[in-house]
């Protein structure tokens, strides 16, 4: 990510108020951990999966305060199962932004599942979502979606790619 | 030792503490013991305490206190490298280790064999961590862990076997009125909204509309 790219997404998160970060690192978003973990507006979690972080990431939400989910987007494979419980069992929602491994476009052969199966399980799952692929898009996505989750109760993913992940 | 005389040793302990409840038979007795809505219980094995240690990072100046199994914990046993790393210090676990999965016809787990989760708690460098084998020691742990400002995690080694309760006093609301009854009483003990009220119409009307030439 480059520099006005990471200012955009931090930007838009305080605006969003969401003030805990949950995060399993992916190598498109790596510019964006240091400058995270290193500002003070933010409770930097780092997690050892992606089922662990949504229900994290939920019970946060549920306490009253901002949270996000950063990951790949193989990590909603992982994922699926607490976002059912969470989601469908009890209505606690949770906000993700994840990284666009396999769009159009992709580089590595392994990473063309990783953009198959995010669509087909947000769709699956109807999780509602927004793609962004320029950065003046991303602060109103991010701030819409966190809001989204609130009022829905369900859960919202931002998927970002394109110029921002460049 | 029996899961519910362990969680009636608890409830005398408790005054405005959070308690979060995983699955299974604990359901039925936490809520015949403490019928409250500072619970919350939560269907989802290996989510529970993930769950648990979210809301004490929303909510540090409260105690939260998870209660789950030994099944669920080992469905997810990162958790406890989060834990140890993040070491949140209002967050109380205990794991109900009946060393089985009770309602699966007593399938064992693995921790009927060689798994310490005590151990592998203190593994991940949560230094609080012990077994306990009877009511009162139990009952010392907590006691002392209510008292600590730090992380604790206590496994509670039982044996299988649920209270049984006359249908009528069984809890019949499930996770969505769980929830909402959970959130209703945060956001009146803490002043806080949590989800946002119906926003009011915005929409001004223009002009003053005739009805008396409409045809309905």
């Amino acid at each position: 990510m480059k520099e006005n790219s990471v200012k955009l997404v931090m930007e838009s998160l305080k605006e969003a108020g969401i003030n805990t970060i949950i995060v399993l690192p992916d190598s498109r978003f790596k510019e964006l951990y240091p400058a995270l973990a290193s500002d003070p507006y933010f409770r930097y979690i780092p997690v050892t999966n992606e089922g662990e972080g949504v229900a994290i990431a939920a019970g946060v939400m549920l306490g009253g305060r901002g949270a996000v989910m950063l990951m790949e987007n193989s990590g909603l494979r992982v994922a699926i199962e607490p976002l059912s419980r969470l989601g469908h069992t009890h209505e606690i929602p949770v906000f993700m932004i994840m990284s666009y491994v396999g769009d159009i476009g992709e580089r590595n052969w392994w990473g063309i599942t990783h953009g198959l199966n995010m669509v087909s399980l947000l769709q699956a799952m109807h999780i509602p979502y927004i793609i962004v692929r320029k950065n003046d898009e991303i602060k109103d996505a991010i701030v819409r979606a966190k809001h989204h989750t609130a009022v829905s109760k369900y859960h919202v993913a931002v998927v970002l790619c394109g110029e921002v992940t460049e | 030792m029996k899961r519910f005389d362990c969680l009636k040793s608890l409830v005398p302990m408790l005054s405005d503490e959070i308690v979060i409840i995983s699955l299974g038979g604990q359901i039925d007795e936490w809520y015949h013991l403490r019928p409250s809505h500072k619970n919350m219980y939560i269907k989802g094995m290996g989510a529970v305490i993930p769950f648990a240690f979210g809301l004490s990072v929303a909510l540090p100046h409260r105690k939260i206190i998870c209660s789950d199994t030994d099944g669920s914990l080992l469905l997810n046993m990162g958790i406890l490298a989060t834990l140890g790393n993040e070491n949140p210090n209002n967050l109380i676990v205990m794991i109900l280790d009946n060393e089985c999965y009770e309602t699966i016809a007593k399938h064992p787990t693995h921790t009927s064999k060689n798994v310490d989760l005590a151990e592998m708690a203190r593994g991940a460098g949560i230094k609080n961590a012990f077994t306990v084998k009877t009511v009162s020691e139990f009952m010392d742990r907590m006691k002392r862990a209510l008292k600590l400002n730090e992380l604790s995690f206590i496994v509670l080694k039982l044996e299988p076997g649920s209270q049984a309760f006359p249908e009528e006093e069984r809890k019949r609301s499930d996770g969505i009125e769980d929830k909402y009854n959970f959130v209703r009483y945060l956001e009146s003990s803490e002043n806080i909204t949590i989800f946002p009220r119906e926003q009011k119409s915005i929409r001004k009307i223009e002009a003053k509309h005739n009805w008396n030439n409409t045809k309905l």
